[in-house]
């Protein structure tokens, strides 16, 4: 899944480590959520989103799993 | 976090108790234990296992010490021990029932070696292939994930 989180975090001048203590994981889940080998639970890309004051739909990109979702 | 601090604390009084049955049974098996048991495959065993498992021991109670007296430290710690994809990946490779099957062989394995030295080996050999494939499958996600 593709996230903002790299440019979020490049706005806001903090480091992958700092976020990730921010959020209580490690730096190694943040790379991977990062370069897109990891999906996070929604416990965690709620943490992020906060974290980053906008919405999980706004950090984080849903366009594949829209595009899954069989119209009614 | 006080949860997470009375958690090391009971860890680390944990492994103190096995440690100290570590030491005892070195201690044992240097000056107490008779000639006859010295010679079989199992006692050597025991040596071996005894003297690297006091000395991973020692470096865990370490780093848990550590922790507890740095808050820096101690929130890494929790980051890492509580950290949803290491999780994901210790369930893909079996963790924890590989080490707890493991542990029961070796166990066991001990014990037999004393009379079997066939099964001994037989035994710790299957403790040490799934522990190597538990490790692979562990390796290979930590690089998937």
């Amino acid at each position: 899944m593709n996230t903002k989180i790299k440019e979020l975090r490049k706005e806001k001048k903090i480091s992958q480590e700092q976020l990730a203590n921010a959020v209580g994981t490690t730096r190694q889940t943040i790379t991977s959520i990062e370069v897109g080998k990891y999906t996070a639970s929604l416990a965690l890309a709620y943490k992020i989103a906060r974290y980053f004051g906008l919405t999980i739909e706004e950090v984080f990109d849903f366009s594949q799993i829209d595009s899954e979702i069989e119209p009614e | 976090m006080e949860q997470f601090r009375k958690k090391i604390k009971t860890r680390m009084l944990l492994i103190s108790i096995v440690l100290l049955v570590f030491v005892a049974i070195l201690l044992y098996n240097q000056f107490g234990a008779s000639d006859a048991l010295k010679d079989s495959l199992a006692f050597s065993f025991q040596c071996g296992l005894s003297a690297s498992g006091s000395l991973v021991l020692v470096f865990w109670l370490v780093k848990n010490r550590r922790a507890l007296s740095d808050e820096a430290k101690l929130r890494l710690l929790y980051n890492q021990e509580n950290d949803e994809r290491m999780s994901a990946i210790r369930a893909k490779a079996g963790i924890p029932m590989v080490l707890i099957l493991s542990m029961a062989l070796v166990l066991g394995g001990m014990i037999i070696g004393y009379f079997n030295e066939t099964v001994f080996v037989i035994l710790i050999g299957v403790a040490l292939f799934q522990l190597l494939v538990s490790l692979g499958v562990k390796l290979y996600y930590m690089k998937m994930m």
